[in-house]
């Protein structure tokens, strides 16, 4: 056993980027192929009143225009058509063109006329939901009417037993995921089957998603993955595709739709925008007695999965502290911006951001070290104090509310022990020289994921001998190829290198869900565990046949099925006899006992110049229970990628809006500040030592939990070096510099 | 009445790509990257940005790496070029490029043929690079999965291997 799991074998998919080979939708060029172009919106909010295309349509080398007025009358998602006849931000999709190249394309747009009657707007989700706002949709901009308010125990009572409370108002900023790789998509019709290369994060939702807009029968639809130029999550949307089908069809024409950094950034999807308050009650032992947050998150003009992210930013407050009385309230806001989504961890980093620095702040007002808080009051393994209410048959939720259930496996305490020693917490003494000060920070974490949706996989055993792991995920880049294939192997019983795999593409894979969530892993990886197993029980039950021996005295390696007798039959062997075998299983996975939840903890040194206000990361420690590490180098790199994609978050990226036009004012690489090389600092990476009962092989979720951490720990320690709170993301130098005036001056700007 | 097309203006250059020469006629509007990509199926550097602010479409030009996206093709005519493509030979990767597949020096891999050139032209003229070097010469290259700290590893692990 543990022959490949456990081991770093290399990433699958990596040889073929690291040469040129490896084709990401971009790449895919095709004969005739047109080139399409999308004219946006320059209002925030308009009715579409009339479209003149006829000179864009008469301009040689345009095969296609499209526009609300004559797109099939399918929807992308409830509240988006293929085309809209009224915009909602600056940026939504018009109209659209397909031309032989990208400059007759980009002529063709400036010639299309459109009439708009302008409409009033709200930029801002705080002013959204007060009466009388410009309603982004009908029906309201308060989505679903009232917040969702989920409450355990009773937080009146809880704080009426507190001896301290704390309360305090934070923001963190819409930012985008930025992928490298634009959005893309290549949609090509023969007669009436469609075939669409994407950027995708999953194929057969994807396949679904076509199907359901274009109203045509989802077998004729093939969604084809290939590379992908990764997402973080917020390629969760098929419109681009859609429209690149519509003008196919119309054109009669392959056509390519590539998005560009602007479009991407702003048409894309981004991590949500929130105001969050959060109140905490503790005992002067430290005890926690209650916590109550309340959010403000914005979705922008589109819903896409606002409400499931705006119900995750709440799972910190309601399940990181043991605590029997807790509640949050969370509301979900469209606003005349670009459209919020999904965003590695969906709202847990907004949510842990103000929890985490209400959490310092109760540890002072009682005067307990921030490790010594957590190691006090954080959940563990028996889970919250209170009444299981789920069904003893059903599967418990990942973000459950109420109490009363463990979890399968809890590495917090370990975590912060372990992260706080490899630190150097507690001998940690910060050296200053003139203006540039030294602090440490902290901040633990909880994050769902793991359980995701029924999945399918199977295992196919060749003529020649070799065999297949075909599963419909997509590896976006985080390395579930690798995972999923070492996990097969595993299984089977052979070796790494023996086992192929075939991924996102939905005509030859079985359906599946899409990668989001950290569920790839877990989720797909037992189904790939369960077809593995099935598949060499059916060849171990052939070779005996085929032996003449009995089954249970057959095993098998990587050179074939031998026999305790010594006997042995060679894969190949093996085929000849049998021919090829496949194999399927479909796990629902999760579990009827346990919460499966992933834990991590942050420990951050960071140096900040008091004359200029810049903050620079020196040190970084990151501590995480994600189960067993099924690939010790690539999971290293999944939570190095984390912290520093964060590190963006925290303290350079944000997504400006015009308030009096509604227009972003920073679509580019210059000015939405990603982290580069320079800026990287020292990360350790430690694993708890946890094998999970109920995951693959012991997994639990990896891909996320890195990222919810980083920010409220890096802010603490800038709080730590310089005596103020950045309360507002990101902590750009000029916030940080105002908030050091504030404090020597008194004086508030 | 008819729209007129902007009439595109062409003129002819040799360039050398991998070693191979290549007689073009280039539309004035095309950059280097859209030579590579389309009219020559190199696809190996990427458009991430198209405005010379990610690295995704950094290729050698007459050894020194240079933003392919921000180079008009007319401009560049009896230049040489390398692409990613050129660097592995009969199936054998370059030092560079086994460096990275060692230390997973990336994730999703659309910034990797950008960090590899950059990386490769580092090493031709610096060929025990300090950490700093390293990343001074990386440093316009952004890598959104963030995969700096095995990117940082690999280029050490090239270092000494070359």
């Amino acid at each position: 056993m543990n022959r490949v799991i456990g081991q770093s074998v290399p990433r699958r998919d990596l040889p073929g980027k690291l040469t040129g080979d490896a084709k990401y939708a971009a790449d895919v060029q095709l004969p005739g192929m047109l080139i399409g172009k999308i004219l946006r919106s320059p209002h925030p909010h308009a009715k579409v009143i009339a479209v003149d295309t006829s000179a864009a349509a008469e301009l040689p080398g345009v095969h296609a225009v499209v526009t609300p007025f004559d797109v099939p009358e399918g929807n992308i998602a409830p509240d988006v058509p293929i085309l809209d006849t009224e915009v909602r931000f600056v940026g939504d999709e018009v109209a659209a063109v397909a031309a032989d190249d990208e400059f007759i394309a980009r002529q063709a747009l400036d010639l299309v006329e459109v009439e708009y009657e302008t409409l009033p707007f709200v930029t801002d989700p705080r002013e959204a939901i007060e009466p009388g706002a410009p309603p982004v949709h009908s029906g309201g901009n308060l989505v679903g009417g009232e917040p969702i308010i989920l409450e355990r125990g009773n937080v009146d009572e809880g704080f009426s037993e507190a001896d301290v409370i704390v309360e305090d108002s934070f923001s963190t900023p819409a930012h985008s995921g930025a992928a490298l790789e634009p959005r893309v998509a290549v949609a090509y019709w023969d007669d009436d089957e469609l075939t669409v290369w994407k950027s995708s994060r999953g194929v057969h939702q994807d396949q679904l998603l076509l199907s359901l807009a274009l109203g045509i029968p989802r077998e004729r639809v093939r969604v084809i993955g290939g590379a992908m130029g990764a997402g973080y999550g917020n390629k969760d949307e098929t419109r681009l595709s859609v429209i690149a089908a519509v003008l196919a069809r119309r054109a009669g024409r392959p056509v390519k739709i590539e998005a560009t950094r602007e479009e991407e950034i702003v048409a894309g999807r981004h991590r949500h925008g929130t105001y969050t308050t959060v109140k905490m009650g503790v005992k002067s032992d430290g005890t926690v007695t209650a916590v109550h947050a309340t959010t403000i998150m914005d979705t922008g003009a589109y819903l896409s999965s606002g409400p499931g992210v705006v119900r995750r930013a709440g799972q910190g407050a309601l399940y990181l502290y043991r605590c029997p009385n807790v509640r949050y309230d969370g509301c979900l806001t469209y606003t005349n911006t670009p459209s919020g989504g999904s965003y590695r961890a969906l709202g847990a980093p907004q949510g842990h951001f103000a929890l985490e620095l209400i959490a310092d702040r109760a540890a002072r007002a009682v005067g307990m070290d921030p490790v010594e808080f957590r190691l006090k009051n954080h959940v563990g393994p028996e889970g919250q104090p209170g009444e299981r209410t789920t069904p003893a048959s059903e599967i418990i939720d990942t973000q459950p509310l109420e109490g009363g259930i463990p979890f399968s496996s809890n590495g917090l305490r370990e975590c912060i022990e372990r992260g706080a020693e490899a630190f150097g917490w507690s001998d940690y003494s910060p050296t200053s020289e003139g203006s540039l000060k030294r602090g440490k920070g902290m901040a633990i974490l909880i994050y769902r994921g793991g359980p995701g949706g029924r999945s399918i996989a199977r295992m196919s055993f060749e003529r020649d001998g070799s065999f297949t792991m075909i599963s419909g995920v997509m590896d976006v880049g985080e390395g579930s190829a690798t995972v999923l294939t070492q996990i097969a192997a595993e299984a089977l019983g052979v070796d790494y290198d023996q086992v192929s795999e075939t991924l996102g593409d939905s005509a030859h894979t079985p359906d599946s869900p899409i990668t989001a969530g950290s569920t790839v892993t877990f989720s797909a990886g037992l189904a790939v565990r369960q077809a593995a197993t099935d598949l060499r029980s059916r060849l171990l039950s052939s070779a005996a046949g085929v032996l003449d021996v009995s089954a249970s005295d057959l095993d098998l390696d990587s050179s074939g099925v031998f026999s305790q007798s010594g006997r042995r039959l060679a894969f190949s062997e093996l085929a000849e006899h049998i021919g090829a075998v496949e194999v399927e299983a479909a796990v629902s996975p999760g579990s009827t006992d346990y919460i499966v939840n992933s834990f991590g903890a942050h420990f951050a040194e960071v140096e900040v110049d008091t004359d200029t206000g810049a903050v620079r990361v020196l040190r970084y420690v990151a501590a995480h229970d994600s189960g067993r590490i099924l690939n010790p180098r690539l999971a290293v790199n999944q939570v190095e990628g984390g912290v520093s994609q964060m590190l963006g978050f925290t303290l350079t990226e944000q997504m400006l809006t015009d308030p009096g036009h509604g227009a972003t004012l920073n679509a580019s690489f210059l000015e939405h500040k990603s982290p580069t090389i320079l800026e990287y600092p020292d990360i350790e990476v430690i694993f708890a030592d946890v094998v999970d009962p109920i995951g693959p092989y012991g997994a639990k979720a990896l891909g996320e939990p890195p990222s919810v951490g980083v920010a409220p720990a890096v802010v603490n320690a800038i709080r730590d070096a310089t005596g103020v709170e950045v309360r507002d993301l990101p902590a750009t130098p000029d916030k940080v510099l105002n908030l050091i005036a504030e404090l020597e001056t008194g004086v508030v700007e | 009445m008819g729209q007129t097309q902007v009439t595109p203006y062409t003129l002819h250059i040799s360039i050398e790509v991998n070693g191979e020469s290549h007689d073009l006629e280039v539309d004035t509007r095309w950059t280097l990257l859209h030579v590579l990509r389309e009219e020559l199926s190199l696809t190996g550097a990427k458009r991430g940005c198209d405005r010379g602010e990610c690295g995704a479409c950094t290729v050698l030009l007459d050894d020194l790496p240079v933003n392919s996206c921000m180079t008009l093709a007319a401009t560049i005519s009896g230049r040489r070029v390398r692409t990613v493509e050129g660097l592995s030979t009969q199936g054998t990767l370059h030092p560079v490029q086994q460096a990275f597949l060692d230390n997973d020096g990336g994730q999703c891999g659309f910034c990797t043929p950008g960090f590899v050139m950059s990386a490769t032209a580092l090493l031709e003229q610096i060929s025990s690079p300090t950490d700093d070097e390293i990343r001074d010469a990386l440093a316009g290259n952004i890598c959104r999965c963030n995969a700096y700290g095995r990117i940082i590893e690999s280029v050490r692990a090239a270092r000494k291997a070359g």
